[in-house]
């Protein structure tokens, strides 16, 4: 497994985010952030790990395999959020001026090195 | 000071058993358990040891009944009595709207009854507690045992009881003096409840 | 969901709702009760306050000890149902949460949405404590027959 504050790192340098956080999915608390100030840390951790279970769930209630990328739109960009195995969540603030593909890919590679 | 909702019309008051280790403030509550009526009480827990000596306290909840219109609720403890846990004691005892003080009647436990009354007005003191106001009830408890062991309850009042408050002779085990005990402690915290509120 | 001071239903409603809580009680330091939900039983609704308030009163005497400050809030990992712990400070004096969560929701959340609840509840708290009312001017009669009925001797 790679070291979460490389992964965060790395993260980091894609345009557009304005930080990411490791979260535990069973507890919802954060096991590692690199994140801008202003950003509730402890509040995105909580809530995405939820929204991350639930929707799971929802996605093999309806008979589908777990889902690999969650992207939430909102008015002044989004949320994302990559599980990575069944322990951790991955989850990154983008603005308006982010590659949201690119940042998936990079999620998503990063994902698979934590999981 | 006892709780009272007066928008739901419920009073709840905290009796704590005090004493020296083994003198039987854990039987007390026992009995009690096993007489009330279920509708009329809670599960009792007894944090103890292996050994069945009270770690931290037994807690039993009983309800009363209604008292004009009041739903009257006691919460009952224990405190350990051996000597090794003075500090959960002082927990166990805060916020104690009135005491029973379980002394063994033996008299190789005479020393014991005094320390362990010592330390009862010492907590109550650095609580800023009013010895004198809180109702406070004796029981002298192993009355069963052979005469030539114990105390008389006389005795044991011009040993302990310097307040002349209310003292009842007791076999806790069997079941004497507890009821008796408890009724007299409740009277006195729900009386002087009464009295404050109507002094408002 | 009931509660002793009125002030208290809508924040608990608002954490109840959020934090996808099974069991929340909410009582004073020494262990008595303000506020539960989930209970069925007020007699061991009572009992859940004794325990709760034990717990945190032994681990703010064992901070004391280690010349810590007082541990924020304690959490008991179980297999399938947790506790969380935590004393707070209120307009009327400091109070203690007691909250039992299961895989509806986690520790994050309910450490999340509690801490709304405590400044919740300091927002919604009266500016001052109500007078205290008188009881019946027949409760001593009253007391007498009930101490009859209970003890029966």
């Amino acid at each position: 497994m790679s070291d979460p504050r490389e992964v965060l790192d790395r993260l980091s340098s894609v345009r557009g985010l304005r930080g990411s956080a490791l979260v535990s999915a069973a507890d919802g608390l954060v096991v590692a952030d690199s994140l801008m100030t202003g950003v509730d840390g402890r509040a995105l951790a909580a809530l995405a790990a939820s929204l991350a279970i639930r929707l799971r769930r929802t996605v093999e209630a309806a008979g589908r395999r777990p889902p690999a990328f969650l992207q939430l739109q909102a008015a002044g960009g989004a949320v994302l959020a990559a599980p990575c195995g069944p322990d951790l969540v991955l989850v990154a603030i983008a603005t308006t001026e982010a590659n949201v593909g690119l940042a998936r890919l990079e999620m998503l590679e990063a994902a698979r090195r934590l999981g | 000071m006892p709780l009272v909702n007066f928008a739901a019309r419920e009073i709840t008051c905290k009796i704590v058993y005090y004493g020296p280790g083994r003198s039987g403030k854990t039987t007390n509550l026992q009995y009690i358990f096993e007489r009330v009526p279920a509708s009329r009480r809670g599960r009792m827990v007894s944090l103890a040891t292996k050994g069945d000596r009270t770690l931290f306290f037994d807690f039993l909840p009983l309800d009363l009944g209604s008292i004009s219109g009041f739903t009257t609720k006691f919460q009952l403890y224990t405190v350990p009595g051996q000597s090794y846990y003075a500090s959960t004691r002082r927990l166990v005892l805060q916020g104690a709207d009135g005491v029973v003080f379980v002394a063994d009647s033996q008299a190789r436990r005479a020393d014991a009854n005094l320390e362990s009354l010592q330390d009862l007005h010492r907590n109550l003191l650095e609580q800023g507690v009013d010895v004198r106001q809180l109702p406070v009830v004796f029981q002298y408890n192993k009355q069963d045992l052979p005469g030539d062991l114990i105390l008389t309850p006389q005795e044991l009042d011009e040993a302990l009881n310097f307040r002349s408050a209310q003292s009842y002779p007791a076999d806790a085990l069997h079941g004497g003096g507890v009821f008796e005990t408890l009724k007299a402690v409740s009277e006195q915290v729900l009386r002087r409840l009464a009295a404050r509120s109507a002094a408002g | 969901m009931r509660s002793v001071e009125p002030w208290v239903a809508a924040p608990l409603e608002t954490f109840l709702a959020e934090s996808s809580a099974r069991l929340t009680l909410l009582m004073t330091a020494s262990g008595q009760v303000i506020a539960q939900h989930g209970f069925t039983r007020s007699l061991d609704v009572m009992t859940a306050a004794a325990l709760g308030a034990g717990i945190v009163a032994s681990t703010e005497a064992l901070a004391q000890m280690i010349d810590a400050p007082r541990f924020v809030s304690l959490v008991h990992q179980g297999a399938r149902q947790h506790v969380f712990l935590s004393g707070f400070e209120t307009p009327r004096g400091r109070w203690i949460g007691l909250v039992v969560f299961d895989g509806e929701s986690t520790t994050g959340l309910v450490q999340l949405f509690f801490d709304r609840l405590v400044q919740e509840l300091a927002a919604a708290a009266p500016p001052a404590a109500p007078a205290p009312r008188a009881l019946p001017q027949d409760f001593e009669k009253d007391l007498d027959q009930s101490l009859r009925a209970l003890f029966g001797r």
